[in-house]
């Protein structure tokens, strides 16, 4: 390696009144990004309520960055929260929107020169004669950026525990705990005791309801006299009169966001089939949120994102070497890589690894 | 309907990708232009360079080979007389 670089990389963290202000210095490559990600995972957790990151002494971002960005703003929308980038440099602003993680953060002072910029990367597609249509895509990143109308989804699930309360015998009162912005809180119920027994809960931070919803399995309680699990939860839930308990998790793209939970005054009130009815009405409770496009979608949309972002590096690696060894634009070296993967009848991600594979193995001047 | 479709257009369409896929393709492969601009693309709205288009053909031509297909497609200078 040559003499150091102006840019490396650092990180400084300020905070104030509302919010903490990440400023980036020099290069976030493969090696840096995950210090990156790190420190801002760290403020995610703490949650501040507002997380700005500071481009301005940014010199070089390549794909790992980008996706901790992507990643970030994943994170924090689960929480309704929002990233602010600060001082984006016009490439970087221009994947983030075309990904559709432009849309999931806010961009503060708008660079000027970002649509100029952007058009001259297009080369040859001019943004200004396209047609404002949603797309299916866009629709769907829509729905990610914005929330689903929770009052909506709400509706639904009140359903849910009015049938699950007529149906199933025994129950006593029905209610939905989901995950919303981090924590957990109840969405429905069908009475004011269920409503306070959902709270006991969470006062006391534990019972059937939380373990259901923590860690993704039913759990039942089939005397609460005889109870000896969640010691402070428990006597509360007595004095209110209730006997027996059945928690059922909602999953959502097999992770656990909330769950479904059946109260009964009477001691052994739910037997297998009441189980099983149970499960049938989480398992439409959970087609709801996931209908409803809650953060499951979001992660998913995020993971293809990501995907896509480092095949394209592989790619555009792969186009570097070929530039380099045919002493080609980047557009002839794309049409080369194009080409020779369809002669060789591979697909041209694959093609590309090798491509990169096969310069890692010429002995470079620091191997 | 008498007006031919562009011939990418008409390839989405045999492959039956729905727009938003075929963008995600393209993206992965490199491509530069948002979804909507793709569209017009497509549609013959808005006219793509070379190297543009190629990256379309190629989103298009691999998920030919998914189907057990060939790279019908053409790139862009994929002529007879090739040079």
């Amino acid at each position: 390696m040559t003499a150091p670089r102006s840019g490396v990389f650092g990180v400084t963290v300020g905070f104030d009144v509302e919010q903490a202000v990440l400023v980036v210095r020099g290069e976030v490559d493969a090696l840096t990004a995950p210090t990156l990600g790190a420190t801002m995972g760290v403020l995610v957790d703490q949650a501040h309520p507002n997380l700005t990151l500071d481009l301005a002494a940014l010199e070089f971002m390549d794909a790992a960055g980008l996706r901790v960005i992507a990643d970030v703003a994943a994170r924090l929308a689960t929480s309704n929260r929002i990233l602010t980038i600060r001082a984006t440099p016009a490439n970087i602003r221009r994947i983030l929107d075309i990904t559709g993680v432009g849309a999931r953060v806010r961009f503060e002072d708008p660079d000027p020169n970002v649509a100029a910029l952007g058009t001259e990367q297009l080369s040859g597609v001019r943004p200004s004669a396209v047609v404002s249509r949603p797309t299916e895509l866009s629709a769907d990143l829509a729905r990610v950026g914005s929330k689903p109308n929770d009052s909506v989804v709400d509706a639904a699930l009140r359903l849910v525990t009015v049938l699950a309360g007529s149906t199933v015998e025994g129950a006593d009162g029905v209610s939905v705990t989901l995950e919303r912005r981090g924590q957990l809180a109840t969405v429905a119920s069908s009475n004011d005791t269920v409503l306070r027994m959902d709270d006991h809960q969470y006062a006391t931070g534990e019972g059937p309801c939380l373990a259901a919803a923590a860690q993704g399995h039913w759990f039942y309680i089939e005397s609460l006299a005889e109870e000896d699990r969640w010691p402070a939860f428990v006597p509360r839930a007595i004095e209110e009169g209730i006997a027996s308990i059945l928690s059922t998790p909602l999953m959502s793209a097999a992770r656990p966001v909330g769950a479904l939970n059946i109260y009964s005054n009477s001691e052994r009130a739910f037997g297998p089939r009441q189980q099983e009815l149970a499960a049938m009405f989480a398992s439409q409770a959970s087609g709801i949120l996931i209908d409803a496009g809650a953060d499951v979608i979001d992660e998913a949309l995020g993971k293809r994102i990501l995907d896509a972002l480092l095949a394209r590096e592989v790619i555009a690696r792969a186009e570097g070497v070929l530039m380099a060894r045919k002493h080609v634009t980047a557009e002839d070296a794309a049409a080369t890589l194009h080409r020779s993967a369809r002669t060789a009848e591979v697909a041209v991600l694959q093609h590309a690894a090798a491509i990169v594979a096969s310069a890692c193995d010429v002995p470079g001047p620091d191997a | 309907m008498a007006e031919t479709l562009d011939v990418l257009e008409q390839a989405r369409r045999d492959v039956g990708l729905s727009v938003a896929d075929l963008w995600m393709r393209y993206f992965t492969l490199g491509g530069m232009s948002t979804a909507l601009e793709m569209e017009a693309i497509l549609y013959g709205a808005l006219l793509a360079n070379d190297h543009d288009r190629d990256v379309i053909a190629v989103a298009l031509n691999e998920r030919f080979a998914e189907l057990g297909g060939d790279h019908p497609v053409p790139y862009a200078g994929d002529d007879p007389d090739d040079r």
